[in-house]
C-alpha cells in the first residue's frame, strides 16, 4: 500500500468530439478539469488537455502518480500508464458521486452505453447500440445545424417545445433527413429539437432493460438536459445526470490509476489479462 | 493460436469431398443432389447421390470476405438485404460466375439434379433452392419443420418421418435407383458415428486449459456438415480426436496461458473469424463451446430406426426448439464446460440464429450468475459488423471478467 496522503492521479477520456481530463487527490477529490474539442488531433489534444487540467489543479505533471487513459482513442494517451474502458470507468466516475448501484447511461458522441453498476461501483453488464448513429450525440450536432443553432443552442430551443415533432428513423442520416421533412411540413423549430431529444431517448430505451434507479452521464448528459426529459418521460421514472456528467469517465479512469497503485483498492484493469 | 497438425488432413478429406462433386458434375457419374446443412443427407447418400451444402459454399463466401461483392447483385434482383446474408452471398455469386470452388478444379458450384430442404432452420433455405429450382428447372423438395419446440412429440416425429418417406419417390425417379433400406441403415450408422466422434472432439474443450476453441471448430466441423454418413468424415475424426486427446495429456492449449473461458451462442462472422481469434487470444481467453460446433451432434440417429431417427435427430437440434429448451442446454453446457461468460452474436440476417432478441441473454445472466455480451454482426454481411464496437465490447467485458475473477486467482494448467 502507498502512502496515499500526497497522491494525486490524472485520468483523460479522449472521446469523439471531446477530450476530458480530471485531476484527483488520495481521496477522491477533484482538484483539477478540462475539456477540448478533439478536432482529429488526439496525440495533441491529450497532451493539451492534461496540461489544463494540471493547470487549473495548479499541479505539475511530475507530481502525478499515474495517467489513466479511457475512450475512443485512450491509446492516443502517449503518457497513460493504464488503460480502461468506457464501461468501467464511467461506472466507477459514476458510483464515485452517487454511492449506490445503478443502471447508468452514457451517451457521448458515439454509440452509448447501458452499464449496469453494482454496489461496488463495477460494471456488472453493459449493452451497446446496434450498429446505426441513431442514438449518439453527434446527430444532435448535425440537427442543430439543420436548425440553424449552435449545439448548444438546440437544448434552448428544445425547452421552448411543448410537444415534439416526430423524428424517428433508426438512421441517423434518415433522420436529419426527417428533420428537414418537419420543416417543410411547418412544424416549429422548437419542436423539432424537441423531437429530436426524443429520437436519442427512443434510441436508448430500445437497449434496455433500464433499471431504476437510473442516472445518465456523457456530453449529451452536460449539454442536452432534454434528452434527460425525454427518457423519463418515455420509461415512467426519474432520470438524473451524474454530476458533471461530461467527466465522468476521466474521473473514473483517474481513480483507476489510484486503486492501481494502492490507495484505493487492487487495479482491475484489462491490462491485467493481457 | 497453438495449429492443429490435422488441418492437412481437413484439407485433404475436404478436398476429396469437392472433388467428387466435380467429377459427378462433370463426367456424370453420380446424381447430385443439394441439401441443408441439417436435411436428410443420410437417404440422399443412401440413393447414390454425390451431395452439396450450399451454406457451406455460403461459409466460404463469407470467410474470404467475397460476400460483399456478391449480395448487392442480389439485391438488385428483389431480394432484401434483411434477409439471409448466405442466400444473397451464394446466388451472387452464381450469377457473377465465381467460386472459391475453383481451388478444387471446379468451374462453378455443380448443377443440382435435385435440392433438398428442411425448415427446421428457417424459411430461408427453401427460398434459397427454389431460385435454383426456377434456374435449372429441376424438382425442389423437403420436409416442412415444426418449429419452436418445447418437447419433441410422437406426433411430431411422426409427422416429419412422413414427410421425409414422401420424398423417397421423387428422389428414386431422379437417381433412377430404387432405395436400399440396408444401405440406408449402413448410412445412418456411420452418420452416428461421426456425430459421436464430433462431440468427442468437441468434448475434449471441457479441460483446462482447452484444446481447441469454437474458432478451430468452425473450420473443424467442415466434414461433419458435408460429408457425415461417409467413411471419410469418421477417418478424420478419429485423426482429430487422437490429436486433441494427445493435446489433452500433455496440457497443451488452443490459449497459451488461458485464463477464461467462454461460451458462444449464434453463428460465426464468417470475415472476421480469425480477428476475433486474436482478440479474443490477447486477451487469453478460450471461447471453449459453442452452440453453432454442437449442432452437428445428433444423439437420436440410430440405424435400426433410419428414416424415424433421421426426423428426430432434425427435430430435436438447438434451432428448433423454444426459448425454455434452448436455455436448458446453454445452462448444461455452462456447467459441462466450466465457462466464465456468454457471448451471444445478434446475427443480423439469420434471426433464427439469433438467440438475443427474447430476453434470454439477461434470464441466463441472471439465473447463472455470469455476464453476457450481445455482439452485433452477421454471418456474412460485413456492413452490420463494426470492428472497433466489436473489440470494445469485447475488450469492456473480459475487463469484467476480470473484475469479477482475477486472472491471478485462476487456476491455470497451461
Amino acid at each position: 500500500m502507498t502512502d496515499g496522503t500526497r497522491v494525486i492521479a490524472a485520468g483523460v477520456d479522449a472521446g469523439t468530439e471531446c477530450l476530458k481530463a480530471v485531476i484527483v487527490s488520495a481521496d477522491g477529490q477533484v482538484l483539477g478539469r478540462a475539456v477540448v474539442a478533439s478536432r482529429g488531433h488526439f496525440e495533441a489534444c491529450a497532451h493539451e488537455v492534461l496540461a489544463a487540467a494540471l493547470d487549473d489543479a495548479q499541479r505539475d505533471a511530475g507530481s502525478l502518480a499515474g495517467i489513466g487513459a479511457t475512450g475512443f482513442a485512450m491509446n492516443c494517451v502517449t503518457k497513460a500508464t493504464l488503460t480502461s474502458t468506457d464501461a468501467a470507468c464511467h461506472a466507477l466516475g459514476a458510483f464515485h458521486h452517487l454511492r449506490h448501484a445503478m443502471t447508468l447511461v452514457e451517451i457521448g458522441g458515439r454509440d452509448p452505453h447501458v452499464i449496469t453498476v453494482d454496489d461496488a461501483g463495477r460494471r456488472a453488464d453493459a449493452r451497446s447500440v446496434r450498429k446505426c448513429a441513431a442514438g449518439v450525440g453527434s446527430f444532435l450536432m448535425f440537427t442543430a445545424r439543420h436548425l440553424d443553432v449552435s449545439a448548444t443552442g438546440l437544448q434552448d430551443l428544445a425547452a421552448a417545445g411543448e410537444r415534439p415533432a416526430r423524428v424517428s428513423s433508426y438512421c441517423s442520416v434518415f433522420s436529419t433527413t426527417e428533420v428537414l421533412e418537419r420543416l417543410r411540413e411547418g412544424a416549429r423549430r422548437e419542436e423539432i429539437a424537441l423531437g429530436a431529444m426524443y429520437s436519442i431517448a427512443e434510441r436508448i430505451v430500445e437497449m434496455g432493460p433500464l433499471d431504476a434507479p437510473l442516472h445518465v452521464c456523457g456530453g449529451v448528459a452536460e449539454f442536452f438536459p432534454g434528452v434527460l426529459t425525454a427518457l423519463s418521460t418515455l420509461t415512467g421514472q426519474p432520470v438524473r445526470a451524474v454530476p458533471e456528467p461530461i467527466l465522468t469517465g476521466a474521473l473514473g479512469a483517474a481513480l483507476k490509476v489510484l486503486e492501481a497503485v494502492g490507495v484505493a483498492g487492487e487495479a482491475q484493469s484489462v491490462e491485467a489479462v493481457r | 493460436m497453438t495449429a492443429l497438425t490435422s488441418t492437412a488432413a481437413l484439407r485433404e478429406t475436404m478436398g476429396g469431398h469437392f472433388h467428387a462433386l466435380g467429377d459427378a458434375a462433370v463426367h456424370k457419374s453420380a446424381p447430385i443432389a443439394w441439401c441443408t446443412s441439417v436435411g436428410p443427407t443420410e437417404l440422399l447418400r443412401a440413393l447414390g447421390f454425390e451431395v452439396f451444402f450450399p451454406e457451406n459454399h455460403a461459409a466460404m463466401l463469407g470467410a474470404a470476405r467475397t460476400s460483399q461483392r456478391y449480395m448487392p447483385v442480389v439485391h438488385a434482383q428483389g431480394y432484401s438485404p434483411d434477409i439471409c446474408s448466405y442466400l444473397t452471398s451464394d446466388i451472387g455469386a452464381y450469377l457473377t460466375g465465381e467460386t472459391p470452388l475453383e481451388a478444387y478444379g471446379l468451374s462453378g458450384v455443380p448443377q443440382a439434379d435435385v435440392l433438398v430442404f428442411n425448415t427446421n432452420q428457417c424459411r430461408d433455405v427453401r427460398d434459397w433452392f427454389e431460385w435454383y429450382g426456377r434456374r435449372w428447372n429441376v424438382p425442389v423438395i423437403g420436409v416442412r419443420s415444426p418449429r419452436a419446440l418445447e418437447h419433441v412429440t410422437t406426433d411430431d416425429v411422426d409427422g416429419v418421418t412422413k414427410q421425409i418417406e414422401g420424398l423417397i419417390p421423387v428422389l428414386e425417379a431422379v437417381a433412377g435407383a430404387r432405395l436400399d433400406h440396408r444401405r440406408l441403415s449402413d448410412v445412418v450408422r456411420a452418420s452416428r458415428e461421426c456425430s459421436d466422434l464430433w462431440e468427442a472432439c468437441l468434448r475434449t474443450a471441457a479441460h483446462r486449459p482447452a484444446p481447441l476453441t469454437f474458432f478451430d471448430g468452425t473450420v473443424h466441423m467442415g466434414p461433419a456438415v458435408v460429408l457425415r454418413g461417409t467413411e471419410s468424415a469418421n477417418a478424420y475424426y478419429r485423426i482429430l480426436r487422437a490429436e486433441l486427446e494427445a493435446r489433452v495429456g500433455a496440457g497443451t492449449a488452443a490459449i497459451p496461458g488461458e485464463a477464461y473461458r467462454l461460451y458462444w451462442d449464434g453463428m460465426p462472422i464468417w470475415g472476421r473469424l480469425r480477428a476475433l481469434s486474436t482478440l479474443f487470444e490477447e486477451f487469453r481467453t478460450a471461447v471453449a463451446a459453442s452452440t453453432y460446433c454442437n449442432s452437428w451432434i445428433f444423439p437420436a440417429l440410430d440405424p435400426a430406426e433410419p428414416l424415424r431417427s433421421m426426423a428426430r435427430a432434425a427435430l430435436e437440434l438447438f434451432i428448433v426448439r423454444s426459448e425454455q429448451p434452448k436455455e436448458r442446454y446453454i445452462e448444461e453446457m455452462v456447467a459441462r464446460y466450466d465457462v466464465d461468460g456468454i457471448v451471444f452474436h445478434d446475427c443480423r440476417t439469420c434471426p433464427n440464429n439469433s438467440n438475443t432478441r427474447y430476453g434470454m441473454p439477461r434470464r441466463l445472466a441472471d439465473r447463472l450468475g455470469i455476464p453476457t455480451l450481445v455482439l452485433d454482426g452477421d454471418v456474412n454481411d460485413l456492413r452490420c459488423f463494426s470492428d472497433e464496437q466489436a473489440r470494445t465490447n469485447i475488450e469492456g467485458f473480459v475487463e469484467q471478467l476480470a473484475d469479477a475473477r482475477p486472472a491471478a486467482t485462476r487456476r491455470v494448467t497451461a
